[in-house]
């Protein structure tokens, strides 16, 4: 029956051609609108999860009450303490309360594959009369390096030079612009308590995040020293060999103290909301696609379900089943589906081929140069099945209705 | 006996029409046979019934031994396939496919064409229609498709020839072509032929022609 289905369609080109082309849009425009947003998330993952820690566990903040001296003052004495004014504000000091107890968990763990304790500081940064309030965070370069692929973003000196001490800093390209400062030149640093302290820059770091470009790295002794705080630290930044396990590994780490313990796609929760909303639209819009291409589908074989009565007639009468009638009408579908398919697929691919060729500075795909398009097996496999799946439920009612016609049927209402 | 009709009956519709009413009839192993009757007698609902495309509401119908309402589909399909052929007023040619593609669907449905290739163009030659084998039916005369249509229906030598007005829309000439093309293969096949006309000429030429009137044997 093949070779009837394929005559039925050639007999009809423009027809076919109009419903082939509905199942080449479909799975073309998937394989298109995917692979360019599954290349951006792909690379937005990517950054996520390389560029940062895949578990922070940090210092929580602490806000007082009404109740939170009562314990320190007064101990189980009284069942009711009123205070005039009552206690409020935040708890100075937020510090990793035993850091050495997470660094011996945290080392004798195997799905750990490094891990950096690192203590931050809001801080002004000042050279001559330009003055930039930003963060600077203290480290163990050796470990930070280990934890983050901030040592792949060095443009200018060593990341590792801030090991040598000696108020030694490491800054983004970001915070250099705001500063009009180069390599090698002393900037001044203070916390707004005690006179500033001078920092010599040794590197600067270029990941083509604005954010994360405007920030500074020192040894973690050096920030310690200038924070006033010696051996604190109020973040650990942990990287594990399977970055999939991290939020199972930081929802159980949370019961180990009282530090907060996030990973990364926790903490990016609202970035996978908007890739959620994607995902909805752009199903949404193929979806429309593949429904105004299965009811061309549908239309034109019912069509041809009632113009071929009479074929149907003669087929039946020379002992043809119901289901090879079936089968003659639905296979029509399929061959449009399995043409349709194979065409918008390779039209789609040689899109994405294109679309890479085009260059894109804009962030944060900047250090890619490229647009980033995703051609992942998956996204031919899902717009295959979908486009495939549209044209064979479209054949099936009107393969159906001429199944069910019957020979005596067509020849009494005198089918011409 | 090759066909045999028991006490058949048919009515249709809502309310129900009565068309046929109590036919018993016997038809033997090559012979030609003409119903004949007015318009509405119920001869081509007859000869529907007796090829299996149609079923009886009272009554039975045996061909070759076997009782068609009892036959399971399969086995129907296969036993129309290679054992009946149909030909109808209408030449019901599938207009997209050749002369000689048309002429071998029905060894298609077994994958026979191959089979089947020699025999089907030397019924083409036979019947003057050999140098427009790949022609498509609307390059064809009017004559020349139920010529065509009648070799399909001749091309897997089947047992059972049932035709309905075969030469109702055709010309006197082209008329006594195709009733010569059935006449011999009755002759030189020994084809048992049921044939529904209202030509009497062309009845008288059968061996037995059968007159209903009003669904009934006359």
């Amino acid at each position: 029956m093949i070779g009837l289905a394929i005559r039925y369609l050639l007999a009809k080109r423009r027809q076919t051609i109009l419903m082939l082309l509905g199942i080449f849009f479909g799975a073309a425009s998937y394989v298109t609108i995917s692979g360019f947003m599954l290349g951006f998330r792909g690379y937005l993952v990517d950054q996520l999860v390389n560029n940062n820690p895949h578990i922070h566990i940090e210092a929580r903040e602490e806000f007082l009450t009404s109740t939170s001296l009562n314990e320190a003052f007064y101990n189980d004495r009284y069942t009711h303490v009123f205070w005039s004014p009552p206690p409020s504000g935040r708890k100075d000091n937020a510090i990793v309360e035993k850091p050495q107890g997470w660094y011996a968990r945290l080392r004798a763990d195997p799905r750990v594959a490094a891990f950096s304790p690192q203590l931050s500081a809001s801080v002004i940064f000042t050279n001559g009369k330009a003055t930039a309030p930003t963060t600077l965070i203290g480290c163990d370069p050796l470990q930070q390096e280990k934890v983050t692929t901030i040592g792949g973003y060095i443009v200018e000196g060593k990341f590792s030079d801030i090991a040598a001490g000696g108020n030694r800093v490491v800054i983004g390209k970001e915070l250099q612009r705001r500063l009009g400062v180069r390599l090698a030149q002393n900037i001044l640093v203070s916390l707004g308590k005690g006179p500033p302290s001078p920092f010599k820059i040794v590197g600067v770091f270029d990941s083509g995040n604005k954010m994360t470009d405007n920030v500074a790295y020192g040894s973690l002794v050096d920030v310690q020293k200038v924070n006033g705080s010696p051996n604190h630290v109020n973040k650990i930044a942990v990287r594990l060999f399977d970055h999939t396990q991290a939020a199972a590994l930081a929802t159980a780490w949370e019961n180990f103290g009282p530090e907060k313990v996030e990973s990364w796609d926790q903490i990016n929760a609202n970035v996978f909301d908007v890739f959620r909303i994607q995902d909805a639209i752009r199903f949404l819009s193929i979806g429309a696609i593949m429904v105004v291409a299965g009811f061309g589908i549908y239309n034109v074989l019912n069509m041809m379900v009632i113009q071929k009565r009479r074929d149907i007639a003669i087929l039946r009468s020379m002992g043809y089943s119901t289901r090879e009638i079936i089968s003659l009408f639905f296979t029509q579908g399929f061959l449009l589906g399995i043409t349709g398919v194979a065409l918008g697929l390779s039209c789609g691919y040689g899109i994405c081929l294109y679309l890479r060729t085009i260059p894109f500075k804009g962030n944060p795909m900047q250090s890619a140069g490229y647009m980033l398009v995703s051609t992942a097996p998956e996204i031919y496999l899902q717009a295959g099945f979908l486009a495939l799946a549209t044209a064979c439920l479209a054949s099936v009612l009107p393969a159906r209705a001429a199944g069910k016609l019957t020979p005596i049927e067509i020849i009494r209402s005198g089918a011409e | 006996m090759a066909i045999v009709a028991k006490k058949i009956g048919k009515a249709i519709g809502t309310p129900p029409v009565r068309i046929l009413t109590d036919i018993n009839l016997k038809i033997d192993d090559g012979e030609f046979v003409a119903l004949t009757g007015r318009s509405g007698s119920g001869k081509s609902t007859l000869l529907y019934i007796l090829s299996s495309l149609d079923s009886p509401s009272e009554g039975s119908v045996e061909v070759a031994g076997h009782d068609l309402g009892k036959m399971a589909d399969p086995e129907l399909y296969k036993f129309r396939n290679e054992k009946m052929g149909f030909v109808f007023q209408f030449h019901y040619l599938i207009s997209e496919l050749t002369a000689i593609e048309n002429v071998l669907l029905p060894a298609v449905k077994n994958r026979r064409q191959i089979e089947r290739r020699a025999y089907a163009e030397s019924l083409l030659e036979q019947f003057g229609l050999g140098d427009k084998i790949h022609r498509l039916p609307r390059q064809l005369s009017g004559g020349e498709q139920q010529r065509l249509a009648i070799a399909r229906a001749l091309v897997m030598q089947p047992k059972y020839l049932f035709a309905d007005e075969p030469t109702g829309s055709l010309d006197s000439a082209n008329g006594d072509i195709v009733m010569n093309i059935i006449r011999d293969a009755n002759k030189n096949f020994g084809t048992t032929v049921i044939m529904v006309t209202h030509d009497p000429d062309f009845a008288a030429t059968a061996n037995r022609a059968i007159n209903l009137v009003d669904g009934r044997i006359s």
